[in-house]
């Protein structure tokens, strides 16, 4: 079946009109008509090649000691079952670390998760290989598994050491300011849940190469991977993703090691293998947000002003380092949001536990620091007495300020923010409201809260922000593009389409996104930290404006006229001489400069200007900018169950000059129910052995439709940005989950509610129905008590 | 063999193991691959399709999830799927809302809230001027799960698609028209592969007959819970009897057994036929069920599935604890009546007997002294299994509990009445202290475990302030108090 599309408008109609789908514009996702129709490609629907057979790991059972029996006989036997690989059968590396090492591609003589991969059988059908990976005879000796943050912190257990970032002498001005404040929080990982599990499909080649398609954020390091546990060059690889099915963090770092997998498996026996995970392998088998225990001493003033802080963040970092230590420091460098903390001190610990190495998950740590600091100014709130929001304009921070690592406070548009929204949703009157109703009805309490989000833009690792871009013109005027950023739902295809058209001055629908794939543009950075538009959208315009420059050359020497006589408009490239246009179709002049033999066909690069960090001596200026926005939910809660609905959210997020509404709004509305489910009701939970127990989707709960507020407000805050990105936009895809953040500030302040709001209520996160009513009671018995 | 229609195309095969689930075959015999896996449980609905069925009214649609339904359901009926249901080159007005209302971002659940919305969109077809309301649009969507979008495009998408023009997906499934089927042999297998069976009987007798000569066969009603031990447990059965298309089991009155002062549901109504059925005499139930799985759950799942399956965090058993349900069993031992009290023995075990099976529940109707109040404690509202499922049935006589039948899910290895509390109920007068002393013997009456949905500790507290909650429901009758 085919579907009317504008393809076949012809040049005369495209110009009388603007071109369509240009920058700015709320143009649908570019494979949307492919979405609903199911008829988009995920790597498990592609045909599969003749010969195809499907591998599946064998998982440990316990969470910690040494393997005294490896008996893989009955899987050898088992029906279906062609081979089963171990870690001797790897030709290559068998340390698959992505930037420390310590990941082993099957456990080496001793296990430290539950769940942990031993071995690998290939079977005729994914089917046969699942019942055949559960005959392996087992045998261990058990050592005691660290299973909390508190006891890897008892136990010096860390997987890189303690870090510090320190601005003036917090410890004395603790000792000397009027009040002192401490208190805790205990923040619960979170399951990224993309609805398309891992997966990843090799295909062996000619000289020993290797084709891998694999559903990941990050094809250049899942190639160097490959090439490493292969020993073959990286030019022998060629890993290619069109698209996930989400990613979120998850496939940053961990959809490689079942690519190196399926790749030794289709290397030993010289037939593709598909490596699919089914949902609750990849739930045990990859690595989550990091939980984090949380610590803070306060030192304020009468009025709630913070003069110092110091504070000390635990992430639970799993049995290797992964990308923890970069995560534990995002954790502190949002610890302070959008305040000024004054003199600083922040300690990040990252610890080692027995449980799976715990990664990358929108916002990367950020959130994790981020909510301490909301937790901090209601508590403070709570300590003078005074509304939240007030405590919170307080202590925002001001131009000129600096953070606790360095970088310079400039173009803070957070105060307008925050006032914007504050009028637009009738906080005060509402609050007003709130306040009565509560003290009216014994049951139900409603709670409110305006919560700000302040987000570093960049990669802290100052060597991934680049990136690069492939643009060919043919010569029908139809554009081929090629970047290293991945598509996992957010629309990066179509915002860095849109970029394209719009310096091209044509239709969208005369750009062609092909999947990303390393033989096209090398050497990239993951498609991470909210970077992708900002740096491939860049690297795009970069190889645009590099044939546009030869074309206007051209044009000025094959027209005789001026580069300033030369203009691309409307699907067409307009040549002004003696004061006549004269319009040329865009297709008729790429094909009269490629019988002039002019390339149509470059590489366009990109590396972020500004940044510097000494993480020696934690302080510079590691982002390029922030993202900022802020949030007001509404709750009500049940006293009697500690149950709950999240009753309102008006959102007024900042992206600068929005590439594409209706992407940005998408991201936002996407982010915030995410951030919403991280802190109600997803809970991950191991039992006392550290096997996963929520370890499918009928434990582990993601927000439903009817779990979104039913008035839900999203506005974008129009304002350019200051600095010189992609037509003054600004990066989306992690700062909105960090607005979730209100609706566990209202939940607690509809808890607060119960003693008077003159306690800052204990709420550890998920703030599930039990531990409202947990929370809730601990304020009756304070209400009694005093 | 089995035949049935996917998307207007008649197909037809014998060579299926009885325990293929119909996502497989979907995607692994037949490429359909726009049905999509996303967890082969039933939770996250990226493989609904829309099954129909051949009526004296037309074909009628319902929603499920294809990951855990065998293919023995579809036998007989007409499949749709997402890449099948556009008409004439245009998408159908479930995806063109989709795509205005920038519903879809990865891409991946799409497909699965496609057919959700097309099934709401074919029941507005069927039913001229019934537009429906956003809980309606949420019921239809609960058991889809979207990690990108936050749903509220989605949402408004399937308010749109309504201002579209409508089309009645009858005209796909019947594109190569209608096949009529011969009689066929239920005591015959419906599908016989790799040494294993399945049989699909469509009458007790037959039943019987099967079950005399496999009294140990796995028996399968809506099997939202058997099919994950093929899916999960990676299990294998050898003989499976599906019993959801046994006429008798499937209606919700028996001629003579239905009084006035009673209900007979047949034991495999499935849970969205009994939201219907029991609005009226049992709104508060109708109400609970509401909030059991998803719709596409509940189009499969069965009352007598519910309660035989013995789990004790199933939803209705408490409810027919609290009603004091008979039930009624049969099979090559005959037939026989058990009061729902003594049906289970101990963790998903019954009384029921190999060769034996639930034919039906029967449950009486409410007088005007009587009440039920239920409620459901789950960590997310919809879709999710209870961490305590609380059904009180209370008479009130002159501002007296007469009687009061407190029993719980989730508190005990099995669904359990809460004797001594019920007994500290009796006989109190209908007031705020007789359910505050009651409260204290909850902990007498119930051990609870502590597991991923809810501590010990949570799990004896909210019921106790569940008997509070309840008082306060009924005397302001703002609650779900029947």
């Amino acid at each position: 079946m085919t579907f009317t599309s504008s393809r076949v408008t012809p040049w005369a109609e495209r110009r009388q009109r603007p071109a369509k789908g240009k920058s700015g514009k709320e143009l649908a996702h570019e494979s949307a008509e492919k979405h609903v129709l199911g008829t988009a490609v995920y790597i498990d629907d592609m045909p599969e090649l003749a010969g195809t057979l499907h591998a599946v790991v064998g998982k440990s059972s316990i969470s910690c000691g040494l393997i005294t029996k490896l008996d893989l006989a009955a899987v050898w036997a088992s029906p279906g079952v062609v081979d089963v690989v171990t870690l001797d059968d790897v030709p290559g590396e068998t340390d698959i670390g992505p930037v420390y090492k310590g990941d082993l591609i099957f456990a080496d003589g001793r296990v430290d998760f539950h769940g942990q991969p031993l071995f690998a059988v290939v079977a005729e059908s994914f089917d046969q290989a699942k019942r055949a990976a559960l005959q392996a005879q087992v045998e261990y000796q058990q050592e005691e598994p660290i299973l909390s943050v508190e006891q890897a912190l008892q136990q010096n257990s860390f997987v890189n050491p303690a870090h510090t970032m320190q601005k003036g002498d917090a410890v004395s001005a603790l000792a000397s300011a009027p009040r002192q404040l401490h208190g805790q929080l205990y923040v619960r990982g979170q399951e990224q849940f993309y609805l398309e599990t891992q997966i990843s499909y090799a295909i062996p080649g000619e000289d020993d190469g290797m084709q891998v398609y694999c559903s990941t954020q990050h094809p250049s390091e899942v190639q160097k991977l490959v090439a490493e546990v292969l020993d073959i060059p990286l030019s022998l690889v060629t890993v290619e993703v069109r698209r996930m099915g989400g990613g979120f963090g998850g496939k940053e770092t961990q959809a490689a090691p079942w690519a190196c997998i399926a790749a030794v498996c289709a290397n030993r026996l010289q037939r593709p293998v598909k490596m699919r995970l089914d949902r609750q392998d990849d739930m045990v088998l990859t690595g989550k947000r990091h939980d984090f225990l949380n610590r803070y001493q306060l030192g304020i003033n009468d009025d709630g002003k913070i003069l110092a802080a110091d504070i000390e963040l635990a992430g639970f970092c799993g049995y290797t380092a992964d990308l923890s230590d970069a995560i534990v420091d995002r954790a502190m460098f949002h610890v302070d949001n959008a305040y000024n903390l004054h003199d600083t001190r922040v300690i990040g610990h990252r610890c080692r536990t027995n449980t799976v190495s715990n990664t990358a998950f929108r916002g990367f740590g950020g959130p994790q620091g981020m909510i301490f600091a909301e937790c901090m100014l209601d508590d403070i709130a709570r300590a003078v007495g005074k509304d939240p929001l007030d405590v919170r304009k307080l202590n925002l921070y001001q131009d000129g300020d600096s953070t606790h690592y360095g970088q310079p406070i400039e173009n803070y548009i957070l105060p307008e923010i925050i006032d914007t929204l504050e009028a637009d949703c009738d906080y005060r009157q509402r609050r007003a409201e709130i306040t009565e109703l509560n003290r009216t009805n014994p049951w139900k309490k409603r709670g409110l809260a305006l919560t700000p989000v302040r987000f570093g833009i960049s990669f802290t690792l100052q060597f991934l922000n680049q990136a690069g871009a492939l643009v060919h013109v043919y010569t029908d005027g139809s554009v081929h593009l090629s970047h290293g950023g991945t598509e996992m739902g957010q629309g990066l295809y179509t915002k860095v389409a849109q970029v394209v058209a719009n310096e091209f001055n044509i239709d969208i629908d005369m750009v062609r996104v092909a999947a990303t794939t390393t033989d096209k543009v090398p050497n990239t950075s993951p498609t991470a930290a909210s970077s992708g538009s900002d740096l491939n959208g860049k690297a795009a315009q970069n190889a645009c404006q590099i044939i546009k420059s030869r074309l206007v050359v051209f044009a000025e020497q094959h027209f005789g006229v001026n580069a300033s006589d030369v203009r691309f408009d409307n699907n067409h490239v307009v040549i002004t001489k003696d004061g006549a246009e004269q319009w040329l179709a865009f297709s008729d002049f790429v094909d009269l400069a490629y019988r002039n033999r002019i390339s149509l066909s470059a590489a366009g690069f990109y590396s972020t200007p500004k940044i510097h960090y000494d993480r020696d001596t934690a302080s510079g200026r590691p982002f390029f900018y922030y993202a900022m926005g802020a949030a007001c939910a509404e709750v009500e809660i049940d006293t009697l169950t500690g149950e709950y609905k999240v009753l309102r959210t008006d959102i007024l997020h900042d992206v600068g000059t929005s590439l594409n509404p209706a992407i940005d709004i998408g991201q936002i509305e996407g982010g915030f129910v995410q951030g919403m489910g991280w802190l109600t009701t997803e809970e991950l939970l191991w039992d006392g052995q550290g096997r996963l127990s929520s370890a499918s989707a009928a434990t582990y709960k993601i927000p439903t439709s009817v779990d979104v507020p039913e008035h839900f407000s999203v506005r974008l805050f129009g304002r350019p940005n200051a600095e010189e990105t992609i037509y003054h936009s600004k990066a989306v895809g992690e700062p909105p989950l960090m607005h979730g953040i209100a609706v566990w500030c209202a939940l607690r302040d509809a808890v607060a509610s119960v003693a008077d709001y003159k306690v800052s209520p204990q709420l550890d996160t998920p703030a599930t129905p039990e531990r409202v009513l947990n929370a809730v009671m601990a304020m009756q018995s304070l209400q009694a008590g005093g | 063999m089995i035949r049935f229609n996917l998307n207007g195309r008649w197909i037809e095969s014998s060579e299926i193991d009885p325990n293929c689930t119909i996502l497989k075959f979907l995607r692994t015999n037949l490429k359909q691959v726009d049905v999509k896996e996303g967890c082969a449980a039933g939770d996250c609905g990226a493989c609904t399709i829309m099954l129909g069925q051949m009526t004296e009214h037309g074909i009628e649609y319902q929603t499920l999830n294809a990951c855990i339904a065998l293919m023995a359901n579809v036998h007989d009926r007409y499949l749709l799927t997402s890449s099948g249901i556009g008409r004439a080159g245009k998408l159908h007005p479930a995806q063109q809302a989709l795509v205005d209302c920038h519903g879809s971002q990865c891409g991946f659940c799409t497909p699965g809230f496609v057919m959700s919305m097309a099934n709401l969109q074919q029941n507005a077809c069927k039913a001229p001027g019934h537009i429906p309301d956003v809980a309606e649009i949420h019921e239809a969507l609960s058991g889809n799960l979207c990690r990108c979008t936050g749903y509220r495009p989605i949402i408004e998408a399937a308010q749109r698609m309504h201002e579209l023009p409508q089309q009645n997906l009858e005209y796909i499934s019947l594109r190569s028209g209608v096949q009529s089927f011969d009689p066929r042999d239920a005591e015959q297998p419906l599908l016989e592969a790799n040494g294993r069976r399945l049989f699909m009987p469509e009458s007790e007798a037959q039943l019987k007959a099967l079950l005399a000569l496999y009294p140990h066969a796995r028996l399968w009603a809506g099997g939202t819970d058997a099919g994950l031990e093929i899916t999960q447990r990676f299990t294998q059965f050898d003989t499976i009897i599906c019993v959801n298309r046994v006429a008798e089991l499937t209606r919700c009155s028996e001629p003579g057994q239905d009084a006035d002062d009673q209900l007979w549901l047949g034991a495999c109504v499935t849970f969205s036929q009994a939201e219907k059925l029991l609005a009226e005499s049992f709104p508060s139930f109708a109400q609970l069920l509401h909030r059991i799985g998803s719709r596409q759950i509940r189009n499969m799942g069965t009352l007598g599935g519910n309660i035989a399956n013995a789990s004790p965090i199933g939803d209705t058993p408490p409810v027919f604890f609290a009603l004091d349900a008979i039930l009624e069993i049969d099979g090559i031992h005959g037939h026989r009546e058990v009061a729902i009290g003594d049906f289970y023995l101990g963790y998903k075990q019954t009384v029921l007997q190999p060769g034996e099976y639930l034919r039906a529940v029967r449950i009486p109707k409410l007088k005007a002294t009587e009440h039920l109040w239920l409620h459901k404690v789950s960590k997310r509202y919809d879709d999710d299994i209870s961490a305590v499922m609380f059904a009180l049935y209370l008479s009130v006589e002159g501002g007296v509990i007469s009687s009061a039948r407190l029993a719980c899910g989730g508190m005990a290895a099995t669904p359990k009445l809460a004797e001594k509390t019920n007994a500290a109920l009796s006989g109190k007068h209908f007031a705020v202290s007789s359910f505050e002393q009651a409260a204290a013997f909850i902990d007498q009456d119930y051990q609870p475990i502590s597991d991923v949905r809810a501590s010990d500790q949570y799990r004896l507290q909210v019921t106790r302030n569940l008997l509070i909650k309840a008082f306060h429901d009924m005397t302001t009758a703002q609650g779900d108090a029947a």
